[in-house]
């Protein structure tokens, strides 16, 4: 014999045989609320075929990540105010190195060279004779150098005497 | 930020301290005589001399205006107390042409340029110079000129005083 509960589910349906029927009907007097949960049963399978099922999401995962994301950027977040540490290696610590390093430059140049920046604004060049040689066998010539005066001279010896009545610029 | 004037300011003048050597090894900017050797020569290059009669008179006057940068030198290195200009000449440089320069008819000199390229010779020529004596050649030199570094030429001696001659190149 099947148990009540399977029997109760088919009377619901409206699957009982008679003999089954006038079986189960029997037992009803023991349960006086099966009418009561038969007409539960039947309202609430109307309802369900009344309404559609509800729909299944293709990706439901990914809805609920764009969800989530969005909950999170509408959500204000708390301020969090870092503390910024200074580093050398930064731009503006490797620039005050560069203009420190130079100012240091330019106190050696001017203390520690000999003679400091004017000596060398004054060490001019002087002219340079590279090669001199006489074309006369009465006349020599040779260089003369005077570092300190910075002059150069080609001293021509053997040249012929000028009287001072001869005009120069005739 | 507020460190950035502060930092071009430091680099402005530290700019500034080295800048001011036109020629020296400290300059950071392009050197004037490198510049114009990566050049067309300039038109306005000259070559200018000049026969100098040197004398000791018992007054001396005071040297031309043209002398009187060269006078205390030439006064160390000749001897002689006073200086006249007896003729001068200027002519531009053609380079590779033989240029003639007539201070004085009697000391004609012929001068063949060619622009030097060292950095030593500051932007200066070399020179391939004849010095005459009238029509009679007495010598040839090859000298390196710059501007602001004469040649000085001992010539004959002239009455009681001594010919200097004196090349330059000028910008």
């Amino acid at each position: 014999m099947k148990p009540f509960e399977e029997q109760f589910t088919a009377w619901v349906d409206g699957k009982l045989t008679d003999a089954e029927l006038a079986e189960f009907e029997k037992q009803l007097a023991e349960h006086p609320d099966a009418a009561a949960d038969r007409d539960d049963a039947l309202k609430l399978g109307r309802l369900l075929r009344a309404h559609p099922p509800v729909l299944e999401m293709p990706n439901p995962d990914f809805f609920n990540h764009q969800l989530l994301q969005r909950i999170e950027a509408e959500t204000p977040k708390p301020r969090v105010v870092e503390k910024k540490q200074w580093s050398f290696w930064s731009i503006p610590g490797l620039a005050w190195a560069g203009a420190s390093c130079l100012i240091v430059a330019g106190a050696l140049f001017a203390t520690m060279i000999p003679g400091g920046p004017k000596h060398l604004e004054t060490s001019t060049y002087f002219a340079q004779v590279v090669e001199n040689w006489s074309t006369d066998p009465n006349v020599t010539a040779s260089t003369v150098y005077d570092p300190k005066d910075q002059m150069t001279v080609v001293w021509l010896d053997g040249l012929d005497y000028i009287p001072a009545t001869y005009a120069l610029n005739k | 930020m507020r460190i950035w004037p502060a930092i071009l300011l430091l680099l402005g003048l530290a700019g500034l301290a080295f800048g001011v050597d036109k020629d020296g090894a400290m300059t950071l900017s392009i050197p004037k005589d490198v510049s114009r050797t990566a050049t067309a020569m300039p038109k306005n290059d000259r070559i200018w001399s000049a026969v100098i009669l040197a004398t000791n008179p018992d007054a001396p006057k005071e040297p031309p205006v043209e002398l009187r940068e060269f006078a205390p030198r030439l006064k160390r290195m000749f001897g002689y107390t006073q200086f006249e200009l007896a003729g001068s000449a200027t002519e531009e440089i053609d380079e590779l042409t033989e240029n003639w320069l007539l201070p004085s008819p009697i000391f004609p000199l012929s001068v063949t340029a060619r622009r030097a390229t060292s950095k030593e010779a500051r932007g200066g020529y070399l020179l391939n110079l004849k010095i005459f004596q009238q029509n009679r050649q007495v010598c040839t030199s090859e000298v390196k000129l710059a501007p602001n570094s004469p040649l000085f030429i001992r010539g004959p001696l002239y009455g009681k005083g001594q010919i200097i001659i004196v090349l330059q190149v000028q910008h």
